[in-house]
């Protein structure tokens, strides 16, 4: 990761300010931990970026086995909301967790920005 | 403290090796892990220097079989003897079933020994232990040294041996007295847990 | 995976951890260094040697904290090119124990290491007995025994 660490909070902002987004987080690819975090009550935010970066190392290998090259953005809905992911070529996971009326296009383009602030 | 498992009748217990520097406790490991055989022996690690001193410790398990119905094993750690570390010597100390104190039989280091066995008891009393209720067995080490630069067991157990616990002459470089000492902790340690004392 | 342990009520949750964390190995040990529980696969260390050594840092990094005037530290991680070792306190009714986790890092995770490692201290901790260790008596016959055993050891 590139940017200074002030830099996290502002590409936070960028997520969170959205309607409907519950919390964002950088996570760490490599080893599940949680780099900056602006997460609403009720959230566990170790145990979303600990899970969410196992599930981005699997996904990793099965686009990997289907020739379709690294992900760049996974977007898994349930009933009661949505994790929105933007993975960084810096190894670096922009996590969004949110309402499941949540505007999924906005979201994504605002994680986009983050991963490009983040780097 | 002494591990027992009553399911599968296991024995393991904690044998430390102390002494002043150089006085030959990492030399009695070595001759034991090179006489004991491959499968009564696991890997001996060592913690050292670039110079070959011991850092932190050096750790040898090794399997007596069958005592008494209870598969036994020893873990045999050395801790290192330089004043400087001490730090990581009383850590080693730490859950000792027994010690054996290997002595410099040179004259002009009885000093270093009597401070080293000074060390040892206030080491054991950090962690609780009194040196006088600990199985503790002493070893002159290096008896096969110039008689003119050495003391003999009897002046060196006049010296040192203030509990009269076990005392053995040894050169443990050729492995003369290694064995013993072992045999002689080991009956205090196991003596020890068959009053039920130590579990 | 194998599995081992000197006190069976440590085994449901260690299998548990293991499963959930991806882990390669945990060995549960006393702070002198003795394997009390291990499950995992035991080929991935010399498990003696890894309790040894791992009781070692962690009396290392306890004392580092009591010169800072501190409570021990909860935890340290290390991480290589492939592995990672995990070392933590734990509090049981059998006192303070240390857990070593070995865990492979395309499989696991620190992040997942540290998640299901506080599930893992409170299941120990709530399956821990509060009683003592049985004491153990020998057979008085044990030191011709260890004679004999010792005898065979050094060939003599």
């Amino acid at each position: 990761m590139t940017a200074p660490a002030a830099a996290y909070g502002k590409a936070l902002d960028l997520i969170t300010r959205v309607r409907g987004v519950r919390g964002a987080m950088l996570v760490s690819a490599e080893d599940g931990i949680v780099v900056a975090e602006q997460l609403m009550e009720g959230i566990k935010g170790p145990a979303v970026s600990a899970l969410a970066a196992s599930l981005a190392t699997r996904l990793r290998r099965a686009m990997e086995a289907a020739g379709v090259g690294a992900s760049l953005f996974w977007h898994l809905q349930a009933e009661q909301g949505a994790l929105l992911v933007v993975p960084t070529p810096a190894g670096t996971l922009v996590v969004a967790v949110a309402e499941p009326d949540v505007n999924v296009g906005l979201v994504r383009l605002e994680l986009l920005r983050a991963a490009e602030v983040v780097g | 403290m002494s591990l027992v498992n009553f399911t599968t009748r296991e024995i393991t217990c904690k044998i430390v090796y102390y002494g002043p520097g150089r006085s030959g406790k990492t030399t009695n490991l070595h001759y034991i892990y090179g006489r004991v055989p491959d499968s009564r022996r696991g890997r001996m690690v060592s913690l050292a220097t670039q110079t070959d001193r011991t850092l932190f410790f050096d750790f040898l398990p090794i399997d007596l079989g069958q005592i008494s119905g209870f598969s036994t094993r020893f873990q045999l750690y050395t801790v290192p003897g330089q004043v400087y570390y001490n730090a990581t010597r009383r850590l080693v100390l730490q859950g000792a079933d027994g010690v054996v104190f290997v002595g410099d039989s040179q004259a002009r280091q009885l000093d270093e020994n009597l401070e080293s066995l000074q060390n040892l008891q206030s080491n054991l009393l950090e962690h609780g232990v009194d040196i006088r209720t600990i199985p503790l067995v002493l070893q002159y080490n290096k008896q096969d040294l110039p008689r003119e630069l050495i003391l003999s067991p009897a002046d060196l157990d006049d010296a040192l041996n203030f509990r009269g616990v076990p005392s053995f002459s040894a050169d443990a470089l050729h492995g003369k007295g290694v064995f013993e000492t072992l045999k002689g902790i080991s009956e205090l340690v196991l003596k020890k847990l068959a009053a039920g004392t130590a579990a | 995976m194998t599995t081992r342990a000197v006190e069976t009520w440590t085994l449901e949750p260690l299998v548990k951890f293991v499963k959930e964390a991806g882990a390669r190995l945990v060995l549960v040990m006393t702070s002198a260094g003795q394997v009390l529980a291990q499950h995992g696969f035991s080929r991935a260390v010399d498990v003696m040697s890894a309790a040894a050594l791992g009781a070692a840092i962690m009396a290392s990094t306890d004392e580092m904290a009591r010169e800072l005037r501190q409570p021990p530290f909860a935890a340290l991680n290390h991480q290589g090119e492939r592995h990672g070792i995990f070392l933590a306190g734990l509090a049981t009714g059998r006192g303070r124990l240390v857990a070593l986790v070995v865990y492979d890092l395309d499989v696991s995770s620190l992040g997942l290491v540290q998640l299901f490692f506080e599930q893992l201290a409170a299941d120990l901790q709530a399956a821990s007995p509060k009683d003592s260790v049985p004491k153990q008596v020998l057979a008085a016959d044990f030191e011709r025994q260890l004679s004999d055993s010792l005898n065979t050891l050094f060939g003599r």
